[in-house]
């Protein structure tokens, strides 16, 4: 037990208990009795008071009591409180998961009838963590900053201060009941970044020893389901305290990957692939219902066996074009994963919809959250491409060959009066063969206007100045170089998937610099430096081939064509952004829209409607998105090559999805491996400090009763 | 024990004795161990006429009575002891003493005016029976003796005997040695003596009972206690004053305190009892709560003051 106000206890104790004894020795005023005789009182009053006062006082039961009751209420100044050991600091950071594994509606040990009720174990985590808030010590009667302050950071795939640092105790509870549910996947790396951020920062100053206040108890409300958990970093004088909310056993059957996919040699077959997973320690079955733009058009019974040890999970189908975000896609132990394909004719953008109907009709799933998942589909489309050349038979001759809607081979002289005719959006892809098209300074976009672009045997430069700061490539042309050598090339790149570059011998290099900061990214590089870039600006996406190909062997092999299919195709279909329609819950819808484009409006999943401003390049940023569902933003003006129109407004749809093993994986983890250490779960009550002032007074006023209790049984016998 | 406030003063004998007390109490007869010779002949047959006096009763022995009177017969035969009581067959003086000092003008219910029910119920007893009555007020005056009435004889001397009962007013201090030797003096004859008093008296009791004993009197005391004396009341802290001295004591209450007084009042009643049981003399020690008709019909019959 500490005493707050030691103090004011002390002095208090001071002046009433020897104001107490000295009440004792005063002699009273007496009430006078008349009685018959007074015979038989002296000779009892002279045997009582044989004794000297100091004795009176030895065996009075009333002043020991009185005495007591004072020490009780001396005591309850000086404000005790129990404190529990566990609460070390004086600063407490509360982390509450909010992702969307938080939202299962299994509450830990609590009867199934709060499950019912709806209970989820962000709600869970809240009642908690306010009840974790209520035991916080307060701050003393004189002193007002020496109470525990905490904070309140609430996170998904991002996290957010909800409460700075302060010891109301109300204005923690409001910001933790603040706190709504995401769709977002979780990552507490942040969230421990931000956490220690706001915490003052400990220095050891000589002859001071530490300063900067007591390093802050980190409490983490979660369900462990954690993928980037060895990323979050702790001083060790950090102490993290792990809140397990959920049960360990709870499994879960749910949709963790969904993939459409044309086929390349015909477009206008569409195969979707859906990915499920299976935490149950039993085997499910479920129906997978697949329908396009709401109207059903099949459906598949899909098993899985158990989730077990000997079942590692198969690799989900990598992301490509117009697949979902599955990056966290890692191996879990235990999980027992498979999916369904679906294909059928459709050369029309789409609305694709897959929901899980489980065969127990979902009695116990307890988490929602991923039994549905839409992508949006763009329409089979075939790029327009315009080679600008002088005439190179290699490259025309190659291009010949692609599936492609449109195929213009223009000179320089003709292209640039497309420019400046401003139609030049009906190129999907520009290829420039050895010649880079004039462009303004203010309006160049890595050297080069707005637009996709394949850039061979030249290097676009551009000049960055304070009012278009994107207008440099960030690569510098060194002119010709010497004969060059592959040397290593980016295998995993889109543009070169299925590339091999060994063979390719260059007679004349072209050597370039990447400058600092640069946003060009080296694809390939040879012995005297990059041979292929990749530049992506704002405005501009770009596929740089320095050196003129005329001057190597690569238009003689294969890898040549293969190289230039997938070139274009790579900027072809990131010009149509299937890619960016998806959204992760929790980050940032972010997108550029045809420039010129006004009213902007988008509308959520739930129906609500919002207006957005569109910057002077078309760009819009929304969000965070915290909810899944297909997002459509609608604006006045030219629609994009890709876009639907509707009622005289070009419309874009969106698509948040939450394809995350992790996130479905919902069972609880008990023990967190942090990059510093290993947290086991806290599943105990939580225990804080208590103030016990009341209690003293409350005994005070029983001694206080007892006391006149006795003392009536005294004068009344 | 305290100083009754506004005590309520008999006016005449019907606030002294009821009816229905009366109708109780008229049966009864004032007995004497002692068997005595009386100057007048009354209703009763006299011992002269024969060597043996008349048998009347037997009655269980009382600490205090005189060993002489036991039936050793009945001891052979039963084992415990009776007393044999003789018809008194001469007129019998009865003289019936009542303190009227401050000290027992106090109480709830008032001592003096309990004193005076008994005293007026006793000489009714005795005025009924022809017995010769006197009665004797003991307070603040001369030699102790306020006022005294004495030779009343027969049912019609009631009234006399209501007048000098109602006619005291208790106050002030007395000696009680003083007036114990003045009562001793002026008696006259042989007879019962009744005292009523609390028998505190700071200058003991001890001389005045030696006095008022013997020469041919059977004496009873009845020392009157009110229930307040028995067991205090009294709370907090007080200065407790003496009402006929003007002595003080201060005191507070407390448990140990009452204790003590208890156990110093239990003490100096059995002192006063081991006294008279020396002395032949009766000891009854009552409240002023005690009902007149279960003070007469009960403990002093027992005792054997009437029978």
């Amino acid at each position: 037990m500490n005493l707050l106000a030691p103090l004011i206890a002390g002095v208090a104790a001071a002046i009433a208990v020897p104001s107490l004894l000295i009440l004792y020795f005063l002699k009273l005023r007496r009430r006078e009795v008349e009685i018959s005789t007074t015979l038989l009182w002296k000779k009892a009053v002279l045997d009582m008071q044989a004794n000297a006062p100091f004795q009176r006082l030895r065996r009075n039961i009333l002043l020991i009591l009185q005495l007591i009751i004072l020490a009780a209420a001396c005591l309850a100044l000086g404000q005790p409180v129990l404190r529990d050991q566990k609460l070390k600091g004086n600063r407490h950071v509360i982390l509450i998961d909010r992702s969307a594994s938080m939202s299962t509606t299994d509450t830990g040990d609590k009867p199934a009838s709060d499950a019912a009720k709806g209970q989820s174990r962000l709600d869970d985590a809240k009642d908690e963590a306010k009840k974790f808030v209520q035991r916080l010590r307060e701050p003393s009667l004189l002193d007002v900053g020496s109470g525990d302050e905490a904070m309140v950071i609430a996170f998904d795939s991002t996290a957010e201060v909800r409460q700075q640092f302060t010891n109301n105790k109300a204005l923690l509870a409001a910001a933790i009941d603040a706190i709504t549910p995401s769709a977002g996947p979780t990552r507490v790396s942040e969230a421990f970044r931000l956490a220690k951020a706001y915490a003052p920062a400990r220095l050891f100053v000589e002859n001071q020893g530490f300063t900067g206040g007591e390093p802050a108890t980190i409490h983490l409300w979660s369900d462990g389901r954690l993928p980037d958990q060895a990323d979050a970093f702790t001083d060790k004088t950090d102490k993290v305290v792990y809140h397990a909310v959920g049960k360990p056993a709870t499994g879960n059957l749910g949709i963790i990957g969904l993939r459409a996919e044309r086929a390349y040699d015909d477009p206008n077959q569409l195969s979707v692939y859906v990915g499920l997973q299976n935490t149950y320690p039993s085997a499910r079955a479920a129906e997978v219902e697949f329908s396009i733009d709401g109207r059903v058009v099949g459906a598949r019974e899909v098993k899985r066996p158990a989730a077990s040890a000997g079942n590692p999970i198969a690799a989900v189908p990598a992301a490509g074009a117009g697949a979902a975000p599955t990056a966290a896609t890692q191996p879990i132990s235990n999980a027992s994963t498979g999916g369904a394909v679906f294909t059928l004719d459709r050369a029309e953008g789409a609305v694709v919809s897959v929901r899980l109907r489980k065969a127990d009709d979902g009695a116990d799933d307890a988490f929602a959250g991923d039994d549905e998942a839409k992508l949006i589909v763009p329409s089979g489309r075939r790029h327009a491409v315009a080679v600008v050349t002088s005439g190179n038979l290699f490259l025309s001759s190659a291009l010949t060959g692609l599936p492609l809607a449109k195929l213009d081979t223009l000179s320089p002289a003709q292209f640039e009066a497309v420019i400046k005719s401003g139609t030049a959006g009906q190129y999907d892809v520009v290829v420039l063969d050895g010649w880079l098209p004039p462009v303004k300074p203010e309006e160049a976009a890595g050297g080069l206007p707005p637009g996709r672009y394949v850039v061979l045997g030249n290097v676009p430069t551009g000049q960055s100045t304070s009012a278009n700061p994107s207008g440099s490539s960030g690569v510098r042309d060194l002119g010709k170089g010497p004969p060059a050598a592959v040397v290593d090339w980016a295998q995993d790149h889109p543009a070169l998937r299925g590339v091999s570059l060994d063979p390719l011998v260059i007679a004349e290099s072209r050597r370039v610099e990447l400058l600092p900061g640069s946003p060009a990214r080296v694809l390939a590089s040879s012995d005297q430096g990059p041979i292929v870039l990749e530049v992506a600006v704002a405005q501009m996406r770009a596929i740089v081939v320095p050196f003129d190909i005329q001057q190597s062997n690569w238009p003689f092999d294969v890898s040549f064509v293969v190289f230039l299919a997938s070139a274009v195709d790579y900027l072809g279909a990131d010009s149509t952004a299937a890619v960016s329609r998806v959204i992760e819950p929790g980050s940032v819808l972010s997108d550029r829209l045809p420039s010129g484009a006004r009213n902007v409006r988008i509308q959520g999943p739930d129906g609500v409607s919002s207006d957005l401003a569109a910057a002077p390049d078309g760009r819009i940023i929304y969000g965070p998105v915290r909810t899944t569902g297909i997002y459509s933003v609608s604006w006045q003006g030219t629609p994009g090559s890709n876009d639907d129109v509707k009622d005289g407004r070009a419309e874009r749809k969106y698509s948040a999805v939450l394809l995350d093993p992790f996130e479905s994986d919902v069972r609880t983890r008990e023990t967190l491996n942090l990059a510093a250490a290993e947290v086991a779960a806290d599943m105990s009550e939580t225990t804080g400090d208590r103030s016990v002032w009341t209690w003293l007074v409350l005994a005070g006023l029983a001694i206080m009763m007892l006391e006149w209790f006795i003392y009536n049984r005294k004068v009344h016998v | 024990m305290l100083k009754t406030t506004n005590p309520t003063r008999p006016k005449g004998i019907e606030d002294l004795l009821d009816a229905d007390l009366i109708a109780r109490i008229t049966p009864l007869d004032i007995t004497s161990r002692k068997v005595f010779a009386g100057k007048l002949k009354g209703e009763r047959r006299s011992k002269k006429r024969g060597q043996s006096v008349e048998f009347a009763d037997h009655r269980p022995y009382v600490v205090g009575d005189d060993l002489r009177r036991i039936d050793w017969n009945i001891f052979g035969r039963l084992d415990r002891l009776f007393l044999k009581l003789f018809l008194e067959e001469e007129d019998l003086g009865l003289h019936i003493i009542i303190d009227a000092s401050a000290s027992s003008d106090c109480g709830e219910p008032n001592k003096f005016l309990f004193m005076q029910k008994a005293a007026m119920a006793l000489g009714y007893v005795g005025l009924v029976n022809l017995n010769r009555v006197a009665a004797t007020a003991m307070g603040a005056a001369a030699g102790g003796v306020v006022s005294a009435v004495r030779d009343l004889r027969g049912r019609r001397r009631t009234h006399d005997l209501s007048r000098f009962v109602c006619g005291v007013t208790p106050g002030g201090n007395f000696s009680f040695r003083d007036a114990a030797q003045r009562i001793a003096l002026t008696r006259r004859g042989k007879g019962v003596m009744v005292v009523f008093s609390d028998f505190f008296f700071k200058d003991g009791y001890e001389t005045g009972l030696r006095l008022l004993s013997g020469h041919g009197y059977d004496l009873f005391i009845v020392q009157v206690l009110s229930p307040q004396e028995d067991s205090p009341t009294l709370t907090g802290d007080l200065k407790l004053k003496d009402v006929e001295d003007g002595d003080t004591a201060e005191v507070t209450i407390s448990a140990p305190l009452l204790k003590r007084y208890k156990q110093n009042l239990d003490a100096y009643r059995s002192q006063l009892a081991a006294f008279c049981a020396q002395r032949e003399i009766t000891y009854l020690s009552v409240r002023s709560d005690t009902p007149i008709d279960t003070l007469l019909l009960d403990y002093m019959r027992r005792r054997g003051v009437v029978q």
